[in-house]
């Protein structure tokens, strides 16, 4: 583990540098009367050099909202997405500077969260890509705790948005199978520690800021066994996620 | 007067007799002029059209590192620690953070004085988390070193919760942390953490809350 771990180190240290080396970087033209650039990416960091109108800049990298950038004299400093938007390609095009992801239409979301299994703590985490607007294909790995067994589920999904382009609360319904592997905690073991399952989900998703999102869902297990009985379970959530 | 008119009409209806004998030949002599076969353009351009690519600019977002330090397992004693950790940096203000690490509890006072009684097995003394967390940027600021060097740094608070495995039991743990992360350069930091890690247990005797509370330095790249 150890060993793994200052390897993981190591490369992450050789790739950083080697990917700077003959690289092609972007060049933006100053159009405003000046560019503030700060010793930090963030609004708090002192403004340490300013480029004037018509001189060039060159992009190295982003973090989150701010750009590293160097001065033609080779100051560099960080430089904050709206006032960078303002500048332009030295063809006189308006800078290339992504704006953030549109909430109604983004493809990707990775997110995690508190939930109730089957009356145990659940950790939750999943991913989800739109296929369409309202329609997503979701994967979730979650597991729960409980006082007589811990259970890890793994399960996939569509899920329906009824309407994207409410921003702030919007209704979802979806479908799907899982995968469930009970460990037990206290004896007696289970009569079976492996289920596959199907559910239903009914839940809501919502804005909060730039690329931020929160999800709520409820679900209702169908338990597949071989025990001649029906069990379902009953799980509900609530999650943070990022999306792109 | 009615002579000359016929004789008028006789000669049409032989001319036209004759220009039907000759319908479907075509006219000889006649000059035939043929369509340009090439498209009318007037300038043929000499200079090849150059793609023209705009250098996609590289986001640095996500951090990677590992870390070690020293874990005090409540009632186990403080015992060496070692993870990974990945952190997603959202804003300039907020991150998302997963922690896995290990360490190895000692004995418990109990066992100390009575090398007979065993609380834990050999094998369950292997302490093992992941941790889920919410980070965020309380105190971004800069630390100076001297007179002429200054880092950038960021005082944090995290929040979260995720799984302990200690005792051969998962269990279920919330964590708290403070944190200071100190840029050494721009894609490289180092890191001081204290988190504690809050969790229900039985192990002896009665079921409690324990906290056990780590201290951790630990180095990060941006990538």
């Amino acid at each position: 583990m150890r060993r793994l771990l200052a390897s993981v180190l190591l490369m992450q240290a050789l790739c950083v540098n080697f990917a700077c080396a003959g690289e092609r970087l972007l060049q933006l033209v100053v159009t405003q009367p000046f560019l503030e650039m700060r010793s930090g990416p963030g609004r708090g960091y002192p403004v340490v050099y300013v480029v004037g109108r018509d001189e060039t800049v060159t992009v190295l990298y982003s973090r989150t909202n701010w750009f590293k950038v160097r001065a033609p004299r080779g100051q560099e400093g960080w430089t904050r997405r709206e006032e960078l938007a303002l500048t332009a390609l030295p063809s006189g095009a308006p800078a290339p500077i992504p704006p953030y992801p549109d909430f109604t239409s983004h493809r990707w979301e990775v997110g995690a969260g508190y939930g109730v299994y089957n009356r145990e703590n659940l950790v939750t985490a999943y991913a989800d890509y739109g296929l369409t607007d309202s329609i997503d294909i979701e994967a979730v790995v979650q597991q729960a705790f409980g006082t007589l067994d811990n259970r890890v589920v793994a399960s996939i999904g569509l899920r329906h948005t009824f309407i994207p382009e409410w921003k702030w609360f919007s209704p979802t319904a979806g479908i799907g199978t899982a995968y469930q592997h009970i460990a037990d905690k206290v004896p007696p073991a289970p009569l079976e520690s492996n289920n596959q399952m199907a559910y239903v989900s009914l839940g809501a998703r919502g804005f909060i800021t730039r690329r931020f999102m929160w999800r709520a869902d409820w679900r209702h297990y169908v338990v597949f066994n071989n025990l001649n009985v029906y069990e379902d379970l009953e799980e509900w959530k609530f999650g943070l996620a990022v999306f792109f | 007067m009615e002579i000359r008119l016929s004789s008028i009409l006789l000669a049409a209806a032989l001319l036209s007799g004759c220009g039907w004998f000759h319908r479907g030949e075509k006219p000889q002599n006649q000059v035939v002029v043929e369509e340009p076969q090439s498209d009318p353009s007037v300038v043929e351009p000499q200079v090849t059209r150059r793609a023209v690519t705009t250098p996609k600019i590289k986001a640095k977002d996500v951090e990677l590192g590992a870390y070690f330090g020293a874990l005090s397992i409540q009632d186990f004693g403080v015992n060496p620690v070692y993870g990974a950790r990945l952190a997603y940096h959202v804003s300039e203000d907020v991150f998302l953070e997963g922690f896995l690490a290990t360490s190895k509890a000692g004995t418990t006072s109990l066992e100390d004085v009575f090398p007979d009684i065993t609380v834990v097995s050999n094998a369950g003394r292997r302490f093992t988390y992941y941790d889920l967390d919410l980070g965020y940027n309380v105190l971004p600021g800069e630390i100076f070193l001297g007179r002429g060097r200054a880092f950038n740094s960021q005082l944090y608070v995290t929040v979260g919760m995720g799984d302990v495995k200690f005792a051969e039991r998962d269990q279920f743990a919330l964590n708290f942390g403070v944190g200071e992360r100190l840029l050494i350069t721009d894609w490289l930091a180092m890191h001081l953490d204290v988190r504690d890690h809050v969790f229900e247990t039985s192990l002896t005797g009665r079921t409690k809350n324990v906290d056990n509370i780590e201290a951790t330095l630990g180095l990060t790249t941006f990538f």
